[in-house]
């Protein structure tokens, strides 16, 4: 008796889970899928998978040509990857500077540096376009990733310096030991040993500079410096009654970020459980 | 925080070139335009450039003139429903994954857990654009999965009608962001000893029961942060409302929230002219609500949450 | 109260096999020991019995009943952790209460048994506590309260003294020797410490690699160890184990010489044939001081320690075997001394090549 009690509630904890990830992936499936459709096909059967009859690349090709998407595709992978690097670089600097160097108001600098994971950033924007505008950095990647970096650093030093703190003291005396230099120690010892949290960070910092649409749209929107997102954004905007070409171009969006997630899945969900401990 | 590179003879250069950087491009970038924003909200300009001090004339007009207070209250409300709709959907939901993924011996827990997350991973703007595929009357998507439940007749286009519309996208904001809660307490879920899991299996506590007076209580301050984080990432929303709905939010500003306000209110959208420091007041009170929702939290909250340390 | 048995119980955990084989009985009323070292399964049998875990193979009876597939709370178990596993968040009151709220007892009834737990176990004091506010051993109070309230058929105990400082553990060892008494209670506890075995336990299983090497009363366990393992597990200083051979066989008598060339003569049923390996054990505080033509073994003194009210000799055979010889009060002996040695033939014991015991 308790054994098919006990299958029937496993069942069922299977059943609510699976439901709910059916919920969470059809509407990604079902983009994905009719993008490969021709038209008819989109609004005749809209839940069936792409056949013989039915495939059709209009959509992409449309996309490809009418919309400068290679670009879009890589202003996003330049201002990610920059920003990415300054914030692991400098947030470890400070990181490393906070956790290990006694020095008058330095909980206090931490402090001021920590207030920033809690506020939004997009709240200066007015001041901040018109700081853009005077250095003359309007429409430019490098004022997108100025800003990111500005974003995301108060998160990354807040965990790289949970994280340095960690590292035993006996490798740090021993290296000073040696009298090498304290930038030497910085860059030979103590950046490598953080590579488990660099990932963390990464991927912490990444997604939301992926997605943004606010500050692409406010500081850099036009056609030569556009991201994805604002990309994808416009064109729908513009394209709006072609199915075909709006589908196209959400998968075109959808999978760079898909192919990352799977390849990196690990790291992200174990960064977030270990931010989570905090 | 602890230093062994103490003893300094000259100068310590390094500390100060390993801090400066981040600092300074923190304090240029997130700092100061918060800072002068503030600022920029005391001050009231006519379009022409010239900024005069106004003091706190904004923040009245903000509250009682109608031509600002009825869209900021319209506004306010809005994001205040939108806040409500994740707390009370979004997070019980991550609450019953989280419980459920962290019960032991579960096959395909972390299969479960990438897939569910996906949605999180996205853009915002590709989620508010196959919803609005999929709600979209033309397709009739939706209404070929209600048949599938009896429910045909209970589709509407909820997306445009005035009453249905922010309902609407807090659900869909719901569907993108519960992965965040979800995993936040799974791993709080796990920080649980599994002895109090076992001794209250002994002691003859179902798993619903294990759950509510176990699981639950110890999980309660995970469950504030999730909160606060909720709330602070709801007030600054933007981004799902103005590409399904444009920066006018509508229908008739239906879906308005303080996001879509302050971008039209100071970059101008169609026939409004920017208005910079009404746009910074609005930041400013947008600032306000945020802070007084932290401060609520760290002051009150953690206090009474610190009790239940493991 | 109750009779547990366990028939062929075998336990794998996948392709681990923790278990094997496990036979004994716990009779009504009885303090069981199960002791071994780290890895030995002892824990593991413990909580078979609780029901959380599954055996592999095998048949767990509580009261004549058949269990396997009974759920922990219906078994009638009442279980202390060794990390206690208080709720943090509930008062002692509510720790000790859950489980009877769980079963919708009676207010008063709950009432009752709770503070008549509490007052045996000096808790009263604490019941508006939290765990988090209690120390260590008041902490391991109400794990033993709680267990107490269920007034359950069975007490399972899972190394409860561990996590406490050495001289809170002989004290909270006396206590549970109390408790015993004072319940009637039918206990299974599972140490790694032979102290606690031997000074607890109406009766002792002695488990090594997932099988029961011996069962039996402590001192049956101390004077007659039945193999190797538990003639070197039971007794502290460990028992000295010399290399033996058999020297001649004539019908069960056996004549087995030690490292020096002394011989001593055993009965065995079937003692193998000459020239065969034998282990001889003796225990530190078996062995006295002789002179060379008494002794039965000649030892060169490497280290002496002395406690006061004994000395440990720490010496060397002269096949190079360390061996320990404990003397009452303060030896005179210093390191170089060479000593003679000889126990009484009832305390030597032998055994095989296989590890059982001859004698």
């Amino acid at each position: 008796m308790h054994k098919a009690k006990k299958t029937v509630s496993t069942l069922g904890i299977h059943i609510v889970l699976l439901t709910y990830t059916l919920i969470a992936l059809w509407p990604i499936f079902l983009t994905i899928i009719n993008s490969f459709k021709s038209r008819k096909a989109i609004f005749r059967s809209p839940m069936s998978l792409p056949g013989i009859d039915t495939f059709s690349l209009k959509g992409f090709i449309k996309v490809l040509v009418r919309s400068d998407f290679e670009i879009y595709f890589m202003n996003s992978i330049i201002v990610t990857v920059a920003t990415l690097t300054l914030v692991l670089l400098l947030g470890a600097m400070a990181a490393w500077a906070l956790s290990e160097y006694e020095f008058k108001g330095n909980k206090w600098l931490g402090l001021y540096l920590a207030i920033g994971i809690m506020i939004p950033i997009r709240l200066g924007s007015v001041s901040l376009l018109q700081l853009i505008v005077d250095m003359n950095l309007t429409n430019t990647l490098t004022a997108l990733v100025l800003v990111y970096v500005a974003q995301s650093i108060p998160l990354a030093i807040f965990i790289l310096s949970e994280f340095m703190q960690q590292i035993p003291k006996d490798l740090k005396e021993a290296a000073r030991c040696d009298g090498v230099s304290e930038y030497t120690i910085f860059f030979k010892v103590i950046l490598p040993l953080t590579r488990p949290a660099i990932a963390t960070v990464g991927v912490f910092t990444l997604v939301p500079v992926w997605n943004d649409l606010w500050f692409p749209l406010i500081l850099a929107p036009s056609e030569q410096t556009q991201t994805i997102t604002l990309g994808v954004q416009q064109f729908i905007g513009q394209y709006v009654t072609d199915w075909n070409a709006v589908l196209a171009s959400l998968t075109l969006a959808i999978v760079p970020i898909l192919i990352i997630y799977i390849l990196l899945s690990r790291h992200l969900i174990r960064g977030i459980t270990a931010g989570a401990v905090k | 925080m602890s230093a062994s590179g103490g003893r300094f003879a000259r100068f310590p250069h390094h500390i100060i070139l390993f801090l400066a950087p981040a600092t300074i491009i923190y304090t240029l970038f997130m700092i100061y335009p918060l800072l002068d924003s503030i600022r920029l909200s005391l001050y009231s300009t006519d379009g022409s450039g010239t900024f005069s001090f106004a003091g706190l004339a904004n923040y009245i007009a903000l509250v009682t003139d109608p031509q600002w207070s009825e869209p900021f209250w319209n506004a306010l409300l809005n994001n205040f429903k939108f806040f409500c709709v994740h707390m009370f959907v979004q997070n019980p939901i991550g609450i019953m994954l989280a419980a459920l993924l962290s019960l032991p011996k579960l096959t395909g827990r972390t299969t479960y857990r990438t897939l569910i997350f996906i949605p999180t991973m996205l853009s915002v703007v590709i989620i508010g654009f196959i919803w609005q595929l999929i709600l979209s009357p033309l397709w009739g998507v939706s209404e070929t999965l209600l048949s599938f439940v009896g429910l045909t007749d209970w589709f509407q286009p909820w997306l445009g009608q005035e009453g249905t519309t922010l309902v609407t996208l807090s659900l869909i904001s719901v569907w993108q962001f519960v992965g965040i809660p979800m995993m936040l307490i799974y791993a709080a879920m796990l920080n649980i000893p599994h002895d109090l899991v076992e001794g209250a299996i002994i002691d003859g506590a179902t798993h619903w029961e294990i759950f509510w007076h176990i699981k639950l209580p110890l999980i309660l301050p995970t469950i504030a942060m999730v909160s606060i984080l909720t709330f602070v990432a709801n007030f600054n929303a933007f981004d799902l409302i103005y590409a399904v709905k444009g920066a006018l939010a509508g229908p008739n500003f239906s879906s308005d929230i303080m996001g879509t306000l302050f971008y039209r209110t100071f970059f101008g959208f169609q026939l409004q002219l920017g208005n910079p420091t009404m746009g910074a007041t609005i930041a400013t009170m947008m600032f306000m609500v945020i802070l007084l929702g932290v401060l609520l939290y760290l002051f009150i909250l953690q206090r009474k949450l610190r009790r239940y340390a493991l | 109260m109750s009779d547990i048995q366990l028939k062929n119980i075998d336990k794998a955990f996948g392709k681990v096999e923790v278990l094997h084989d496990v036979n004994m009985n716990v009779k009504d009323g009885e303090f069981v020991v199960f002791v071994g070292p780290s890895g030995c399964g002892k824990s593991t049998l413990l909580r078979v019995i609780a029901g959380l875990e599954k055996v592999t193979a095998g048949e767990i009876h509580i009261d004549e009943e058949l269990v396997n597939d009974v759920q922990p709370r219906e078994r009638g178990i009442a279980m202390v952790f060794q990390s206690y596993a208080l709720y943090p968040h509930m008062t002692v009151y509510k720790n000790m209460s859950f489980g009877l709220k769980l079963k919708k007892h009676d207010k008063q009834e709950i009432d009752h048994r709770v503070r008549h737990a509490a007052e045996t176990l000096q808790l009263t004091e604490y019941l508006n506590r939290r765990p988090a506010e209690l120390s260590g051993g008041q902490r391991q109070r109400v794990a033993i309260g709680r267990a107490i309230v269920r007034n359950p058929k069975v007490f399972l105990f899972d190394e409860p003294l561990s996590n406490l400082d050495a001289a809170l553990r002989v004290q909270t060892r006396i206590e549970i020797a109390k408790l015993h008494k004072k319940l009637d209670a039918t206990i299974i506890y599972v140490t790694h410490d032979q102290v606690e075995a031997m000074t607890l336990a109406d009766k002792i299983v002695v488990l090594h690699d997932g099988r029961v090497e011996q069962v039996g009363a402590p001192l049956e366990l101390y004077n007659s160890p039945a193999n190797l393992f538990v003639a070197g597990f039971i007794g502290s200083p460990k028992m000295n184990f010399l290399k033996g051979t058999v020297a001649s066989v004539k019908g069960t008598t056996v004549e087995i010489s030690l490292p020096d060339g002394k011989t001593i003569t055993i009965e065995h049923d079937a003692p193998g044939g000459e020239n065969d390996q034998a282990t001889v054990g003796i225990r530190p505080e078996h062995l006295l001081l002789a002179g060379p033509k008494e002794g039965l073994l000649k030892a060169e003194v490497d280290v002496v320690e002395r406690l006061g009210d004994v000395s440990y000799l720490y010496c060397k055979l002269s096949d190079g075997t360390a061996i320990i010889a404990s003397t009452p009060g303060t030896s005179e002996a210093t390191t170089g001394d060479t000593i003679h040695l000889t126990a009484r033939i009832e305390k030597i014991h032998v055994f095989g090549s296989d590890g059982t015991a001859w004698k």
